[in-house]
C-alpha cells in the first residue's frame, strides 16, 4: 500500500501523511476559482436523479438493469461534464431527463476527435497538477474489503436514512467512476466494480475543504478511485458508502462515451472491447458465462475420467478437417508450417498410445471469410473414447449441452433471437437421407450409383421450388455423397431449430467415420443441429488403416479435381480470377504419420467435436460470434 | 500353440511372479543373478529347441516368430486382415462393450485369494496385448493394459466357449499389440496374479507392426529380457499391478531403463512411447494436473478465464520474434501471438478485475532443451494488487502444487545431466529473494558496481562499463551490446547460477522491463521480479506500468532499441496505449511457463519430454517401422 503518495482525503489524522498535506497546500494553487465551475443548482433535485439510480443499483447483479444504467452514465456523464470544465459548452444544460435530445447532440462534440483531445490534455494536465502535489495519479494498490455486489448483500436489510458505523462496517472499496453529481457541500459518485455498481456519498463535512474541492477538480468520470468509510442508506433508498477518505488510484486520460450504443461505428465495439465492457456491463456477463461453460464442460469431462491433453497448433500437415489452412513459416527449421485446422488427427494418435479418454479445448484455426458464424480463430473441443461408439456419443452431447445450459441459465428452456428452444432430453434422431427426403420427397438412396437421374431429380426439385437455389454446386457434386449433402446444407439445415442429430452421412463426405454397421454407403456419424446452425460433429472413428489410407486418397483427388475445376473456370474469366483462383487454392494433405499410427492399433472408439463459440452465442442469445470473442478478428482500418 | 521356440512361454513359467520384497536393491541384485543363471538355461534350451521339430499346430505359424523381418511380418498381418475382410466379417468391429475398466477390475478383484475363480461372474474388459505366452495348445497367457494398468488373461481351452480346434485359431490370430476384447470371469492364478479367464476373446484392432522389444533375438538379448522384466518385477507391487516401475511425479526418472529408448521414434511417434514405457503417461498425467491445479487455484480466487486472439495485427507484449501468417479472405497479414498480456490488460481496463489465461503462444526461435515453437503458459492480472501480493501468492501456488502432484516440498530432478545423480529442489516456502541489482553486486564479490542513482542506467558510461565487466568475466554478450542485454547476460552469469531453489530475482532496472511499473520507492528500478528455479526462469510478474504517457515513453525506448539492432525489442502497441488512457486500475500481472515448471516435476532436461508432439525437423521419409529403432537400442 503506498496511500500516502494517493491523493488523499481523509479527514482521520491518519492519513494525512506529509504528502499529503504538502500536496493539499501545493494543489489548493491549481484549484480554479470555484465560480467557474458549473453550479448544479439548475438540476431541478438531485434527489430526483438518484432515486433512478437507486433501483438498479440495489441488484447487485447487471443483468436486470442496463438499460438504465446506460441512462444514467449518459446523464452523467454530461451533467457532470462542465464541472472539470472539459465542456463549458454545456453549462446551460438542464435537467438532463428533459434535455435528452440536445444533450446528444452535445455528446456527439464531445466525442470528435478534438474535443477528445482538449479532454486529454486537460486531464494530462491534471495528472502533472497530482504530481506537483506529491500524489502518484497511477497508484500501486489498493486493499479493498468488499466488492460492490457484496455490499449490496450484506447490507441489504439496512433501512433508508440509516448509517452503519460500528467497527465492523468500515469498509474499503475500488473502481471507476460511472457516474458523478456534485452539490454545493455534497458531492455522489456512483463507482463500478467487477460485481456491480455501488454509490459514494461524499459530504464536505466527512472531508476537509480541500479534499473535496479536489474532488472536484481533479476527479474525473472514467477515473479508477479507491474509497474508505462507513455505510449509510440514503433517505431515497440508496446504499452507499459514506465517505471518509478517498484516493484517485488511476486517472483516466480519454473521456467515456456517452452514446456508447448509438454508435453508427458498430465494429467499434469490438474494436475496443473495453470500451463495450465499460458501458455495457452484460457484455461481461457473456464471458463470464463462456468461462463457466467451458468450466462446465472440463468438470463434466473429468468426472467421466478424460484426461485433457495438449496437441500442436503448428503441424506440418494440416489434417483432420477439409478447409484452407493459415501457412506460416518456421525460420530456424527453415520449414513451412500450418495453423491445425482440427485437432482430431493428434487426439486419436493418443487413443492409440492408451489414453482411452482424451479431450483439448482449444483454438482451432480456418483461413476463411468472417461472418456472424464464423472467426478464423475459434474454439473446439474434440473428445475420444474407446470402447465407445456414435450412439455413446450422442448421449453425452445431451449431457453436456444440459449441463451447461443449467449453469448459465438454470432452466432447459430458452429463447434463441426471440425462437423458443427446447433443451429436454431426448433430442430428435433422424438420418439424413430422410430429413432430405422429408423436405424434397426425393429418396437418394433409391438412385444406386446413378448420379445423373440423382442430380436430375434435385434440380428438378429446385425448379419447382419457390425459393430460388443456385444449383450450381449440384451440378459440381462429385458423387451422390456430395449431391445428398448439398441439398440438405440448401433445404433441411435452416428447417433444425429443435435440436435434433442427424445421422448417418454419406461416406463420401466423411473420410474419417467407420462405415455404417449395416447401412452400406453410409457412414456411423452425425451432427448436431439447433437453430439451422451445426454444434457438433462425432462418428464412430474409422480404425482400419487400410480403408483409412483409400479414404484419404479419394478426398485428395475429389479435392484436386475441384481445385483444378474452379482452376478451369477462372480462367475463361480472366487472368485476375485465374491468379485469385490459384491464391484461394490449398491442398489437402495425407496424414501419413496418422495413418501408420493407426496400423498400430486403435480400439473402437467414438468421438466428437463441440464448436464452443456457437454453443456459447445458443446459451447466451448472442447473434454474433463476435459477441462471444472478447477480440474478434476484424478488417484493418 | 506352445511352439518350443516361444521364448515367452517359458519366461511365464520360470519368471512368473514372486512374492515383492521391499528392499528393491537386494532384490536388483538377485534379480541380475538370477538373469545371469537364466540367460545360461535358456541358451541350452533354444538349442534344444531348434534341434527339436517343430509341432504341427496349425496355428502355429511364421508370423509367430518374432525375428521376422518387420516388412514380412506387416505382410503377413496384412494378409490376415484380407482374409477377414474377404469372409465378410469387419476386422475393426463397431463396439465392445466393457463392463469394468482394468483399473476398477483390479479394484475390485484385487483382494481375492490365491487360487480364487468367481466363474458366475461376467464381466467384459478390453484392452492391449503387450504379452502373449503359450503353455501347450490348451493354455494361454496375456498381459493386457490399459489405463497403464495391466491385468493377466488366462485363456484355458476347457473354460472357452469354441471348439479346441477353434481355440487354437482364435489364440493365433491374436498378436503381441493386438487390441482385444475379453468375456469371462475374474479370478487369481495359484501364484497370485490377477486374471480374467477367458470365456471369448475378440480381435477388435489390428497391431500391423511388430512392437519393439529390447531383446528380440539372441542369447545376449534373452538374458536382457529376462533382466528387464525382473528390473520392472522390482519396483512393482504386485497387489496394484503397475505395467512396470512406478514412476511418480517429483521422483528422478531413468531414461536407460525405457523399453524403447530412440529418441527420434520416442516424439515423433509418441504413442509408441506411450504404450512401451510406461513412465510416459504418468508424465503427460502430471502435465495436466499442473495445468489443473494452476486453474483451480486462479478460480478458486475468482478469476475469471478468458480467451483472447492467437492471431494480431501487431505481435505485442513480449520481447520474441513472431511466427507470420496472412489471412486469403482479409487479404491481411497476422502474427501469432507471443505473449497474451496487452490483452488481458485491456480486459483489466474493460472491468473484468481479475481474468487468467492458459494458452499456447508462439516463437520464431530455434528448439533446444527449453525451446519449443509452441508452448504453453498461464498468464493472470489481478486488479488492485501489487508484485508483493503476487510473491506471497507465487509461493502458495507452486509449493501447494508441489506438495499435492508429488506428496511433499522436495523433488529430485537431474540437473546436471542424467549421467550425474539428481540434485534435490525444495519448494519450501517462502522463497529466496534476491535484489538484482544488489545482488549483481554482492556475487560479483563487489567486482561489478553499478551507480548509486539508478536512473543513470541508461548512460553511455554504464553501457561502456558492462561492455568492459562482461569482457572481464568472460561472459558472452552477441551485439547488439545494448545495456538491457549486457546487464541481462550478467545476471545470468553471477545471479542466476545462484538459484537452484526456487528464487525470486527483483527489482529489474526499467530499461529491461518496458512493462512493468517503476519503484514505488527506488528511481530506476520496477517493482518486477522473475522466479528461477534450477537456474530457469519459470515465472515472470510485476505491478503493471498504468501510466499510459510513461508507457509510450518506454515503447520509444524499446524502439531504439530495435534501431540499433535488437530486433527483440518490443513494437509499439498503440491501441493498447490508447486503452491505458481510458484507466487501468492498479493491477499486477503473473505469468508462468507450464511446460518448464512440468519439466521439473517429471524430471524432464529436455521440453520435448513434457510436449506429446514436439516440434521436430522435417523427415524426407514416412516414419520408418521402429523395430529399426529398437534394433539400434539392442546393438
Amino acid at each position: 500500500m503506498a496511500l500516502g503518495r494517493h491523493i488523499c482525503f481523509a479527514k482521520s489524522s491518519a492519513c494525512l501523511s506529509s504528502p499529503s498535506l504538502s500536496f493539499l497546500s501545493t494543489a489548493a494553487h491549481f484549484l480554479q476559482p470555484p465560480n467557474l465551475f458549473f453550479s448544479h443548482k439548475s438540476v431541478k433535485s438531485p434527489l430526483a436523479m438518484l432515486a433512478r439510480v437507486s433501483h438498479v443499483a440495489r441488484f447487485p447483479g447487471f443483468r436486470r438493469c442496463e438499460r438504465s444504467l446506460l441512462h444514467s452514465i449518459r446523464c452523467n456523464a454530461s451533467s457532470s461534464a462542465p464541472q472539470t470544465s472539459e465542456k463549458p459548452e454545456s453549462k446551460n444544460s438542464r435537467n438532463p431527463r428533459v434535455s435528452e435530445g440536445g444533450r446528444r447532440k452535445k455528446s456527439a462534440e464531445v466525442d470528435s476527435t478534438s474535443s477528445r483531445e482538449d479532454i486529454r490534455t486537460l486531464r494530462l494536465k491534471k495528472v502533472e497538477d497530482l504530481r506537483a502535489g506529491g500524489f502518484e495519479p497511477y497508484g500501486y494498490t489498493w486493499d479493498r474489503t468488499h466488492t460492490a455486489a457484496e455490499l449490496q448483500k450484506q447490507y441489504v436489510d439496512l433501512p433508508s436514512a440509516t448509517e452503519a458505523n460500528e467497527e465492523k462496517d468500515h469498509v474499503a472499496v475500488a473502481g471507476r467512476i460511472i457516474a458523478r453529481r456534485v452539490f454545493g457541500k455534497l458531492a455522489f459518485l456512483t463507482m463500478r466494480d467487477d460485481s456491480g455498481d455501488i454509490q459514494l456519498y461524499c459530504e464536505k463535512a466527512k472531508l476537509t475543504d480541500e479534499a473535496f474541492d479536489q474532488l472536484k477538480t481533479l476527479m474525473d468520470i472514467g477515473d479508477f478511485i479507491g474509497a474508505k468509510g462507513t455505510m449509510k442508506r440514503t433517505e431515497k433508498g440508496e446504499l452507499s458508502v459514506l465517505v471518509g477518505e478517498l484516493s484517485i488510484l488511476t486517472k483516466s486520460l480519454l473521456p467515456l462515451p456517452d452514446k456508447w450504443h448509438g454508435l453508427t461505428d458498430v465494429e467499434k465495439r469490438y474494436r475496443q472491447r473495453y470500451v463495450d465492457m465499460i458501458m455495457n456491463p452484460d457484455v461481461a456477463t457473456v464471458f463470464r458465462d463462456r468461462a463457466k461453460i467451458i468450466s462446465e464442460i472440463r468438470r463434466h469431462m473429468e468426472s467421466l475420467g478424460y484426461l485433457e491433453i495438449e496437441t500442436p497448433v503448428l503441424q506440418g500437415e494440416a489434417g483432420g478437417a477439409d478447409a484452407r489452412p493459415f501457412v506460416t513459416h518456421h525460420n530456424a527449421l527453415g520449414q513451412d508450417m500450418y495453423l491445425r485446422i482440427a485437432t482430431e488427427l493428434h487426439l486419436k494418435r493418443m487413443v492409440v498410445g492408451g489414453f482411452e479418454r482424451v479431450y483439448e479445448i482449444g483454438r482451432i484455426f480456418r483461413n476463411e471469410g468472417i461472418s456472424t458464424r464464423h472467426n478464423p480463430e475459434f474454439t473446439s473441443i474434440e473428445l475420444y473414447q474407446a470402447y465407445a461408439d456414435y450412439d455413446d456419443m450422442m448421449n453425452l452431447a445431451e449431457e453436456i449441452v444440459e449441463k451447461c445450459a443449467l449453469t448459465v441459465n438454470g432452466s432447459l428452456s430458452l429463447t434463441y433471437q426471440g425462437t423458443e428452444i427446447s433443451l429436454q432430453r431426448p433430442w430428435k434422431r433422424a438420418s439424413m437421407h430422410s430429413l432430405v427426403e422429408e423436405v424434397t420427397g426425393i429418396n437418394f438412396a433409391s438412385f444406386g450409383d446413378d448420379i445423373e437421374a440423382a442430380k436430375n431429380a434435385a434440380v428438378s426439385f429446385f425448379a419447382g421450388h419457390i425459393e430460388r437455389h443456385d444449383t450450381g454446386t449440384i451440378l459440381k457434386a462429385p458423387s451422390i455423397g456430395h449431391l445428398v449433402n448439398e441439398v440438405f446444407e440448401m433445404v433441411v439445415e435452416k428447417t433444425l431449430i429443435q435440436p435434433t442429430f442427424v445421422m448417418d452421412h454419406p461416406v463420401e463426405i466423411s473420410p474419417l467415420a467407420k462405415p455404417h454397421r449395416s447401412k452400406p454407403g453410409l457412414v456411423e456419424r452425425f451432427e448436431l443441429f439447433v437453430y439451422g446452425r451445426e454444434m457438433a460433429n462425432a462418428f464412430s472413428e474409422l480404425t482400419d488403416p487400410i480403408e483409412q489410407r483409400s479414404r484419404f486418397e479419394a478426398q485428395v483427388r475429389t479435392h484436386n479435381a475441384a481445385m483444378a475445376a474452379a482452376a478451369e473456370a477462372a480462367k475463361a474469366k480472366g487472368d485476375t480470377a485465374l491468379t485469385s483462383a490459384i491464391n484461394d487454392a490449398y491442398e489437402v494433405g495425407m496424414d501419413e504419420d496418422f495413418v501408420t499410427a493407426l496400423e498400430y492399433g486403435m480400439p473402437p472408439t467414438a468421438g466428437m467435436g463441440i464448436g464452443i463459440d456457437r454453443l456459447v452465442m445458443l446459451l447466451t442469445d448472442s447473434a454474433s460470434i463476435r459477441d462471444v470473442i472478447a477480440f474478434p478478428v476484424m478488417k484493418s482500418q | 500353440m506352445g511352439g518350443a521356440t516361444d521364448d515367452g512361454a517359458s519366461a511365464v513359467m520360470e519368471g512368473g511372479p514372486e512374492p515383492m520384497s521391499k528392499n528393491a536393491l537386494k532384490k536388483l541384485e538377485k534379480a541380475k543373478k538370477a538373469a545371469e543363471e537364466k540367460r545360461a538355461k535358456e541358451e541350452v534350451k533354444k538349442a534344444a529347441a531348434a534341434a527339436a521339430p517343430k509341432k504341427a499346430v496349425k496355428a502355429q505359424q511364421a508370423e509367430d516368430d518374432e525375428d521376422m523381418d518387420p516388412t514380412q511380418y506387416r505382410n503377413n498381418r496384412l494378409r490376415a486382415l484380407g482374409e477377414q475382410k474377404e469372409k465378410m466379417k469387419n476386422p475393426y468391429p463397431h463396439k465392445f462393450h466393457t463392463s469394468i475398466s482394468i483399473p476398477d477390475y483390479i479394484k475390485e478383484f484385487g483382494s481375492l485369494a490365491d487360487g480364487d475363480h468367481l466363474e458366475d461372474k461376467a464381466v467384459s474388459v478390453a484392452g492391449r496385448v503387450m504379452s502373449k505366452r503359450a503353455s501347450g495348445g490348451k493354455l494361454m497367457f496375456y498381459d493386457l493394459h490399459a489405463d497403464g494398468l495391466k491385468i493377466q488373461v488366462i485363456a484355458q481351452s476347457n473354460y472357452a466357449s469354441v471348439s479346441e480346434e477353434d481355440f487354437a485359431k482364435t489364440h493365433a490370430s491374436v498378436k503381441r499389440g493386438d487390441i482385444v476384447g475379453i468375456n469371462g470371469f475374474p479370478g487369481k492364478s495359484k501364484k497370485g496374479e490377477l486374471s480374467i479367464f477367458v470365456k471369448s476373446i475378440e480381435l477388435l484392432s489390428y497391431c500391423l507392426h511388430m512392437l519393439p522389444k529390447t531383446y528380440a533375438k539372441g542369447g545376449k538379448d534373452h538374458a536382457e529380457k529376462s533382466l528387464e522384466k525382473k528390473l520392472s518385477e522390482v519396483a512393482i507391487d504386485s497387489e496394484d499391478n503397475k505395467v512396470a516401475e512406478q514412476w511418480h511425479p517429483g521422483a528422478s526418472r531413468n531414461l536407460d531403463r525405457y523399453v524403447l529408448k530412440d529418441q527420434e521414434t520416442r516424439y515423433r511417434q509418441r504413442y509408441l512411447d506411450l504404450m512401451l514405457n510406461s513412465d510416459i503417461r504418468n508424465v503427460f498425467k502430471t502435465r495436466s494436473q499442473v495445468i489443473r491445479y494452476v486453474r483451480r487455484f486462479l478460480d478458486d480466487r475468482d478469476f475469471v478465464e478468458v480467451e483472447t486472439p492467437m492471431m494480431n495485427m501487431i505481435a505485442g507484449g513480449a520481447a520474441a520474434k513472431p511466427f507470420k501468417t496472412h489471412h486469403n479472405d482479409l487479404n491481411m497479414d497476422l502474427f501469432m501471438r507471443i505473449a497474451p498480456e496487452l490483452y488481458l490488460k485491456e480486459l483489466i481496463v474493460g472491468g473484468l478485475d481479475r481474468v487468467y489465461e492458459i494458452g499456447k503462444q508462439f516463437r520464431n526461435e530455434g528448439i533446444d532443451l527449453t525451446h519449443n515453437p509452441e508452448f504453453t503458459t498461464c498468464e493472470f492480472y489481478w486488479a488492485y494488487a501489487d508484485y508483493d501480493d503476487l510473491m506471497r501468492v507465487t509461493e502458495e501456488m507452486l509449493s501447494g502444487m508441489v506438495k499435492e502432484i508429488t506428496g511433499g516440498y522436495k523433488i529430485q530432478y537431474h540437473s546436471n545431466g542424467l549421467d550425474q545423480p539428481a540434485i534435490e529442489i525444495d519448494f519450501t516456502p517462502p522463497f529466496r529473494r534476491i535484489d538484482m541489482i544488489k545482488g549483481l553486486e554482492e556475487y560479483s564479490e563487489g567486482k561489478i558496481k553499478l551507480p548509486e542513482s539508478l536512473e543513470l542506467l541508461e548512460s553511455p558510461e554504464v553501457n561502456k562499463y558492462l561492455i568492459e565487466a562482461c569482457e572481464k568475466f568472460d561472459v558472452k554478450c552477441p551485439p547488439p551490446q545494448t545495456t538491457t542485454r549486457l546487464l541481462d547476460k550478467l545476471v545470468g552469469h553471477f545471479i542466476e547460477e545462484q538459484c537452484v531453489n526456487p528464487t525470486f530475482i527483483m527489482h529489474h532496472p526499467q530499461i529491461m522491463s518496458p512493462l512493468a511499473k517503476w519503484h514505488r520507492s527506488i528511481p530506476g528500478l520496477t517493482e518486477r521480479f522473475e522466479l528461477f528455479v534450477n537456474k530457469h526462469e519459470v515465472c515472470n510478474a510485476y505491478t503493471e506500468l498504468n501510466d499510459p504517457v510513461v508507457q509510450r515513453e518506454r515503447f520509444a525506448d524499446q524502439v531504439k532499441d530495435r534501431e540499433k539492432g535488437d530486433d527483440e525489442a518490443m513494437a509499439i502497441d498503440e491501441n493498447f496505449c490508447i486503452a491505458l488512457e481510458y484507466g487501468l486500475p492498479p493491477t499486477a500481472g503473473w505469468g508462468m511457463g507450464i511446460d518448464r515448471f512440468t519439466m521439473m516435476l517429471t524430471d524432464s532436461q529436455n521440453i520435448k519430454e513434457v510436449l506429446l508432439f514436439p516440434a521436430m525437423k522435417p523427415h524426407e521419409d514416412v516414419i520408418e517401422p521402429p523395430v529399426r529403432a529398437a534394433d539400434d537400442v539392442a546393438s
